[in-house]
């Protein structure tokens, strides 16, 4: 997810040569790509594992795909690929909403980060109990 | 007496062009005039005037937006040191084509650069743009209104340019730009095109970093 995001972003490049930079001014959103690629990685697999292992609610997993997936489309600025063909296939409408996400964007990734990090709060805790060996 | 005031006239008529000949040439830029202007397999007709030398071996077509944060890092970050080492040094040259799509205020801002060429002043106009650029898409920094101040505080004649810009002169300009950009498969922005020597082409996008333009560069000259 992490590379995913870097490539999205424009962090790293893949064509026509592998290549990376952070230009200047862009260490932040830098920095809330890595803090969100590792809340995802940490909560998506607690949550799978509480649904195949434990067969428990399904509900906890909706916040950690939420956060990720809000967190992931943030960083597909509207110059990106991503955004021309939303803005191609929607129009007007798409270049709204992309000029929407990259306007917003800071707020919009530490809105994700704050969610999995609820996510993962709310996670561990209800894993503890669920794990929780009872004497019989 | 006749004989002598025609001679006399002929040598002020040649003195006179002389002196506007050498200002026109000595002039920052020249305006695109060449409509069949085509680079590699790119019509380039209705983009800027180019940056540099004309006659350089290489070309780098970008497609860009002013709105575009991309666009904003890569000229501000890159594009100095390939100024520095290419263009500057007769090796390449650099033509900008409007890829402007981002936002309401995207054609509007292309237009401008365009009534700042009719005055000789494109490239001041381009760079000022993207000196302004404000972080959020259609906030207004980029309406008519402030695009109008960007070319007073360059001293434009304003006439001209309010001329210019309200009768939507290059509207028709900035969307062949838009058309040319989508024929060749540009799908963000900036995508470039390093076009070489022998007409081979390069095409990638994003703000790349000036490794990768330099690698591109050195292996075609």
């Amino acid at each position: 997810m992490s590379i995913g995001l870097l490539i999205l972003s424009e962090y790293i490049f893949i064509e026509p040569f592998v290549a990376g930079h952070i230009p200047e001014g862009t260490e932040f959103g830098f920095s809330l790509i890595i803090i969100l690629s590792g809340l995802s990685a940490l909560v998506l697999p607690m949550n799978v594992y509480r649904i195949n292992i434990l067969k428990n609610s399904k509900g906890k997993i909706g916040g950690s795909v939420f956060g990720s997936f809000i967190g992931a489309a943030a960083g597909a600025c509207s110059c990106g690929p991503i955004g021309f063909a939303i803005i191609s296939t929607f129009g007007s409408i798409g270049a709204t909403s992309m000029a929407f996400l990259t306007n917003y964007e800071i707020p919009i990734r530490i809105a994700a980060i704050g969610l999995l990090a609820l996510t993962y709060y709310t996670t561990v805790r209800s894993l503890r109990v669920e794990c929780k060996i009872r004497p019989q | 007496m006749n004989k002598k005031g025609i001679i006399i006239g002929v040598i002020v008529a040649i003195v006179g062009m002389g002196i506007i000949g050498s200002y026109s040439f000595s002039s920052s830029e020249t305006v695109n005039l060449d409509m069949g202007r085509t680079h590699g397999d790119v019509s380039t007709a209705m983009g800027s005037p180019i940056l540099g030398d004309p006659s350089a071996l290489i070309t780098i077509v970008e497609f860009g937006d002013y709105q575009c944060h991309s666009c904003y890092n890569w000229f501000h970050t890159h594009k100095p040191a390939i100024y520095e080492n290419y263009i500057a040094t007769g090796k390449a040259n650099l033509i900008f084509v409007d890829l402007a799509v981002l936002g309401h205020d995207s054609p509007i801002a292309a237009q401008a650069s365009y009534c700042a060429e009719d005055q000789e002043m494109y490239w001041g106009y381009h760079d000022l743009l993207y000196n302004s650029q404000e972080s959020q898409i259609d906030n207004g920094w980029a309406n008519s209104e402030r695009l109008k101040a960007f070319a007073f505080s360059m001293g434009l004649d304003m006439d001209l340019f309010e001329i210019c810009l309200d009768s939507d002169k290059y509207s028709k300009r900035v969307q062949y730009n838009v058309s040319e950009a989508k024929k060749h498969g540009a799908r963000a922005t900036p995508t470039f095109i390093i076009v070489g020597p022998d007409n081979q082409q390069e095409q990638f996008d994003g703000a790349q970093p000036y490794t990768t333009f330099k690698k591109i560069m050195d292996n075609m000259i």
